[in-house]
């Protein structure tokens, strides 16, 4: 265990180190990230310029779930969508084996080796976000306080998971990129509460694509609105993800062959 | 010309249907955003006693619904890859030919659009009945309609190789779209209707291009503004395709001038 968070260190050095090479471009992405959280809250603000309450979410609690929106998000796009994009790669060009022949474990060799470092910008400003929306939310009680790291950490787990279960499907099909971004795309529904939408997509969201549970669920834990039976569900529910997913994807790696070899 | 066009036509159609689950995907792209914001629209006027403005909910359906096919029908994505084609030189080979570049990017996105609409059309069926939305649209709007979705295709389409062109003078060119793209975001009528972003907003996105790429043929095409108010808007649409044509046609030239191929 403490050999794999050694590791992940110096991976994330590395990185680091790399990004800051481009100092400019690092600079860029924050700004970026900056002006997109920014527009989104003016968005939020301008639906609560009509109404107080949004299906039962009232601004704070609504900012509270933007600013979760952008944690889950930049987590996806700071620790996981670079590794899984040269994943990818490394199937379709055969070099997916200069990870196998090393010695550890293969899935957390390929699914958490590189980081987009500039991306934690995004998750700082969700915890802004989320910070600014829990200073209109009157009292936060200890049980929300602790509950709150809990769900987020299951929420990021999931959408680990799903990547994992999604991405094995490139050892048999190897094109599986189009897939990916579809994903990513259907992640901007975690802007809003999973229950606005109508039943069909609720549905997909919270289960096919568990976008909506990584986000909403944790904004209602904070804002004091789930009992510990849905939060130990969601506990249950991560766990059994998370080992399905890894069997899969061992799976699917037994049909990978090296192309060049 | 239209022999060129007739053939590239062709050639693109024949590329294209090598890729067929790739258009459904690249079709969901245009249903994705605009179904997201009808549903908070939704729970907003649900939770208003059913009207916000003008709109109730079945107005909001129908606004998000004619949203995603302009959506679908102005889309313009040349500003992603034409910052490889400097970067890598590949702008090179099709500067020597004896057509345009622009050209092969018109009939590319005609293509992807002419593969799209018949698989998007069946989606907006679908979920104009789950929203059970309430279109106003009049013949007239319809006749208006397709001039005024072209003007927002090519404005759009133009102004995505004006974006693309600061390839030339940056390679950050990914910068530049994530901020227009933002401004769209805000202004285009993705968030709100233009007719309800509050104060200024409105104003601005009527002033500036974006409104008039989404939000104006969206609106004419529900049937939400009166035919003279259309044609005034319509007016818009035409002016701001003229700077955008002047422009293009005065940064590419500078451009492709201090272009130079890379690995040539």
């Amino acid at each position: 265990m403490t050999r794999y968070l050694r590791l992940l260190r110096l991976f994330f050095r590395a990185e680091l180190q790399y990004e800051l090479e481009y100092r400019l471009n690092f600079v860029l992405e924050i700004v970026e990230t900056a002006v997109v959280t920014a527009t989104s809250v003016g968005a939020v603000l301008i639906l609560f310029s009509y109404t107080t309450v949004l299906n039962g979410w009232d601004l704070g609690a609504m900012l509270v779930l933007l600013g979760c929106f952008y944690l889950v998000q930049g987590f996806g796009e700071f620790a996981l969508q670079p590794s899984f994009e040269k994943f990818l790669e490394n199937v379709r060009l055969g070099t997916l084996d200069f990870a196998l022949l090393k010695p550890a474990s293969p899935q957390f060799q390929v699914t958490l080796r590189y980081f987009r470092v500039a991306q934690l910008a995004q998750m700082a400003l969700g915890a802004v976000v989320v910070a600014v929306g829990l200073s209109r939310i009157p009292a936060i009680g200890l049980a929300e306080a602790i509950g709150f790291p809990i769900a987020l950490i299951c929420g990021f787990v999931l959408i680990y998971a799903l990547l994992v279960a999604l991405s094995t499907f490139a050892f048999w099909f190897v094109r599986v990129d189009n897939l990916m971004a579809l994903y990513w795309s259907f992640m901007d529904a975690g802007r809003f509460p999973v229950d606005v939408y109508p039943g069909w997509l609720r549905v997909t969201l919270s289960s096919a694509v568990p976008i909506g549970v990584a986000v909403t669920v944790p904004a209602q834990v904070i804002a004091g609105r789930l009992d510990p039976l849905g939060l130990g569900f969601l506990i249950l529910g991560t766990i059994a993800a998370f080992i399905l997913a890894s069997r899969f994807w061992r799976i699917g790696l037994r049909s990978y062959t090296g192309a060049s070899a | 010309m239209i022999r060129t066009y007739r053939a590239l036509l062709v050639a693109q159609l024949q590329a294209a249907s090598q890729y067929r689950v790739q258009v459904l995907l690249w079709m969901l792209f245009s249903v994705i955003r605009p179904v997201i914001f009808l549903a908070a629209w939704v729970a907003v006027a649900n939770a208003q006693g059913g009207q916000i403005g003008t709109y109730d909910v079945r107005d909001f359906a129908a606004y998000y619904i004619c949203l995603s096919l302009v959506s679908c029908l102005t889309a313009s994505w040349n500003a992603y890859e034409f910052e490889y084609e400097v970067r890598f030189g590949r702008l090179s080979p099709k500067l020597l030919r004896p057509l345009h570049p622009i050209h092969y990017a018109v009939v590319e996105n005609l293509v992807a659009k002419l593969t799209q609409i018949v698989p998007l059309s069946i989606v907006l069926v679908f979920i104009s009945i789950t929203f059970d939305a309430r279109f106003r649209t009049t013949p007239a709007h319809v006749l208006l309609f397709v001039p005024s979705v072209m003007l927002a295709a090519a404005l759009s389409f133009l102004s995505g190789w004006v974006l693309a062109t600061t390839a030339f003078w940056t390679t950050r060119v990914h910068s530049v779209s994530t901020f227009w793209d933002r401004a769209a975001f805000i202004f285009a009528g993705q968030i709100a209707p233009l007719a309800l972003l509050p104060g200024p907003l409105q104003a601005i996105s009527l002033a500036l291009p974006f409104g008039y790429v989404l939000g104006v043929p969206a609106e004419i095409l529900r049937g939400g503004v009166s035919p003279s108010t259309a044609l005034l808007l319509m007016a818009g649409q035409a002016i701001w395709l003229a700077i955008f044509f002047v422009a293009f046609q005065r940064v590419w030239r500078a451009g492709v001038r201090q272009y130079s191929g890379v690995g040539a």
